[in-house]
């Protein structure tokens, strides 16, 4: 009965000191809490650089149509304003060189792919972007996931700036947006109305040709629809397709230039062929975007060697007449039973001479981050450069429905894919060269003949360029 | 003059003295004087402004000469000085040759077409009727349109196969044409979007001359029993020719440098047939890097432009001074 009296242990502190004691003690407890809840907490802050504008240059393409919606996401994350202007391909590239070469650094951010930057980059006008990528402060390189990447895809960015070598390794000159490679698009009803099947080698299709022609609701519809303009892509990449399959390389393993050699000379009478009998006149005057909507609005049974990425164009009724009649098939086999394909990557580069460079990489690590891509994908921004969007489910049921057959988009997408690949030696300056190579395929279209001859002057005036 | 009005005062000398008089009203040269001085402190400050104006215009033309004499291109640092090097590689260039004739052809096309239209129209605007003031603006429209914009409209137009052009014509049973998709067609086809754009400046000009012509003389012509045709051969028409020199050296100093018409449309094709000096010159710098070359071809364009613009200046000067003798 009784408390019985404890001698407390005498505190030495005082009073105040055991509150600052206590409260150290709830500090350190909660960190501690914290570290185990949240363990590696990015540093990294969407608005370090709220506030700024940035400017930049887009080439109007499906891809620009599915950002243009998202940007006002990305001024409320990061609180920087996004003014943007939008050019068609070939005057866009000309303005865009005009304003690097005057290196004031209007447009922070640009559309443009490895061809290109191998002129920027040879000049200093590109920022490599591995520093921004390894600096925690402006990136969360975990969110953010560079190995998902296709390994190959991000390579063609990067490039030691030695010219005819080096491409894969090196800086890091651009983040990838999107990838083409080729393929033959079809309408089945026709194919079936003529009782014709999809060719599998280029001598089937030079077969059908002249049969591949029929009258529609609206007027005539012709054989086959592809970019022909005086422009590099032609050898580059949808007529450069019909090339590698034919075992043309621009430069084969010995250094000799490979423009005139007869096995080109005899992949472009066939191209010319093609052309003369199932393309009406004024095909060698076709952009691609040109190419892109005469399919779309039915007035063709076959698009030719057409990036594969056209097919949110073609599958979305509000943009197309055959959303409903459309079907995919792989390239034709060469004479050698080959299939070759180029490769095409639209990136996003970085100006040397941008004003407010962290803003502007805040952007390109916003644009091609795993969300907003996927986004992007489902707005018609084909094809995707990440895996982990292939495997999204929404993506993968979106690209399901496609072509004639379910799965058949995927299906060729990924046996094109198997054998695209840039066959071109890096030079500052191979898109005049290509451009030459262009013009002597235009003049043989007009020529009507004489193919070896335009081909070999050209390519003597390549060699010159290559040498001088 | 002077002494009148002092006398009409009194004579007392309240009349100011006019500018460079003698009292007794005789005119004489002040040497120095309140005008002299102002003229020369005006002269002096305009000159500050000249002197600037004078440097902008010469030093990208003093800049731009330079580089024609480099093989500057666009993405190195640095180039070397190569003389007459670019002027040579033009001279043994083809499409340099192909580019000049196009620059001509576009020019002569585009004036002998635009003058005997213009001419045309005027005369009938000069009629009097109740549609002139409605006509006269409707057809100055085209002026007012960015020559970008109508290359695309008149793109749109002339498309072979879905265009309205062709369907047009097939409505009155002619054939379909090519228009600037063939290598034949293409530069007569940019050279009528040319005259549809500056026919009216032809127009409003020569309407303008029609309208001073002096009424008495074709008054009298009237008289003298003229019909219409020689009224306008011998009288209208000789009043008319220092304006249409104008016109000419108007038409042909912008033709010689024709450059969004071709780029909206054609780009400089198909197959170069609308190649211009100026479309080359656009293409060697900002599709292929080379400024050198650019810069030699627009020294090129520029001689042309200053020689037959000197001819035709030094022309419709004589003119001038003989109609007003």
């Amino acid at each position: 009965m009784g408390s019985r009296y404890v001698p407390r242990t005498p505190n030495r502190f005082a009073p105040w000191q055991r509150l600052v004691h206590l409260v150290l003690a709830m500090a350190i407890a909660s960190v501690a809490a914290v570290g185990v809840v949240a363990p590696s907490r990015a540093q990294m802050d969407w608005q370090q650089r709220s506030g700024s504008t940035i400017n930049l240059l887009l080439i109007s393409h499906p891809f620009v149509d599915a950002l243009k919606p998202l940007l006002p996401e990305f001024t409320e994350l990061t609180g920087i304003e996004v003014i943007y202007e939008e050019l068609a391909e070939q005057p866009g590239f000309e303005k865009l060189l005009a304003d690097l070469s005057s290196q004031t650094g209007t447009y922070d951010l640009f559309m443009t792919s490895p061809l290109n930057n191998w002129q920027y980059a040879t000049a200093g006008w590109l920022e490599p972007l591995d520093a921004y990528l390894e600096d925690e402060a402006l990136t969360d390189l975990e969110a953010y996931d560079l190995d998902d990447f296709a390994p190959g895809i991000l390579a063609s960015g990067r490039w030691t700036r030695e010219p005819m070598q080096g491409v894969g390794e090196g800086p890091l000159w651009a983040l990838p947006i999107n990838f083409e490679t080729y393929q033959l698009a079809y309408r089945p009803s026709i194919m079936k109305q003529l009782g014709l099947e999809v060719p599998e080698t280029y001598a089937e299709l030079l077969e059908i040709a002249p049969n591949l022609a029929t009258e529609g609701p609206n007027g005539p519809i012709y054989g086959l629809i592809t970019r022909f303009d005086k422009y590099w892509d032609l050898p580059y990449l949808t007529f450069g397709t019909m090339l590698q399959s034919y075992g043309v390389e621009m430069i084969d393993a010995d250094g000799s230039l490979q423009i005139c050699s007869p096995e080109s000379i005899a992949a472009t009478t066939d191209f010319l062929n093609l052309i003369h009998t199932a393309s009406p006149e004024g095909a060698a005057a076709f952009t691609w975007d040109q190419a892109m909507q005469g399919f779309a609005s039915g007035q063709y049974v076959m698009s030719f060697n057409e990036a594969n990425l056209f097919a949110p164009v073609y599958e979305d009724p509000s943009q197309s007449a055959i959303a409903d009649d459309v079907g995919y098939a792989p390239t034709p086999l060469g004479p050698d039973g080959e299939r070759k394909a180029g490769a095409w990557v639209w990136s996003m580069s970085l100006n040397a001479n941008s004003q407010d460079k962290e803003a502007a990489w805040l952007f390109l690590q916003w644009l091609t981050s795993k969300e907003t891509m996927i986004k992007t994908h489902l707005d018609g921004n084909m094809n995707p450069v990440r895996q982990s969007a292939w495997e999204d489910p929404q993506v993968a049921a979106l690209v399901e429905n496609w072509g004639e057959t379910p799965g058949q988009y995927r299906e060729v997408a990924e046996e094109m894919a198997e054998v695209a690949a840039v066959r071109f030696p890096p030079h500052p300056e191979l898109t005049r060269m290509l451009d030459r190579w262009a013009e002597a395929i235009q003049q043989s279209y007009f020529d009507n003949g004489n193919v070896e001859e335009n081909l070999c002057a050209a390519q003597a005036d390549i060699e010159r360029m290559l040498g001088s | 003059m002077a002494a009148e009005w002092g006398e009409s005062r009194g004579g007392a000398g309240f009349a100011p003295p006019l500018p460079n008089t003698s009292p007794s009203g005789e005119r004489k040269f002040v040497r120095s004087g309140g005008l002299e001085r102002r003229a020369r402190a005006t002269y002096l400050a305009m000159l500050a402004p000249a002197l600037v104006l004078l440097l902008a215009s010469l030093y990208p033309f003093l800049t731009g000469l330079y580089t024609g004499l480099t093989n500057k291109k666009l993405y190195l640092p640095d180039s070397e000085f190569i003389g007459l090097g670019n002027f040579q590689t033009l001279a043994a260039t083809p499409l340099f040759w192909t580019a000049l004739t196009n620059t001509l052809v576009y020019t002569a096309l585009a004036v002998l077409i635009q003058i005997p239209l213009g001419m045309a129209i005027a005369l009938l605007l000069d009629i009097p009727s109740r549609l002139q003031s409605f006509l006269r603006t409707a057809l100055v429209l085209p002026l007012l349109i960015p020559p970008v914009v109508a290359g695309l409209m008149w793109k749109t137009m002339m498309q072979p196969q879905s265009g309205i052009l062709n369907w047009l014509l097939a409505q009155v049973g002619l054939p379909p044409q090519l228009w600037l998709t063939d290598p034949a067609t293409a530069m007569i086809s940019v050279v009528l979007i040319d005259s549809w754009l500056f026919t009216p400046l032809a127009t409003i000009i020569l309407l303008a001359g029609l309208q001073s012509v002096p009424d008495d003389a074709i008054e009298a012509a009237r008289i003298d029993g003229a019909t219409a045709w020689p009224v306008f051969r011998d009288i209208r028409l000789p009043w008319l020719v220092p304006h249409i020199v104008l016109v000419a050296l108007f038409r042909i100093a912008d033709s010689l440098k024709a450059m969004e018409i071709i780029y909206a449309t054609t780009r400089g094709g198909p197959l170069d047939a609308t190649r211009t000096l100026h479309i080359m010159a656009y293409e060697e710098a900002y599709r292929w890097s080379n400024l050198g070359t650019a810069m030699a071809i627009v020294f090129v364009l520029w001689l042309i432009c200053y020689l037959v613009s000197g001819t035709l200046l030094g022309l419709w000067q004589r003119q001038e001074r003989s109609a007003y003798a």
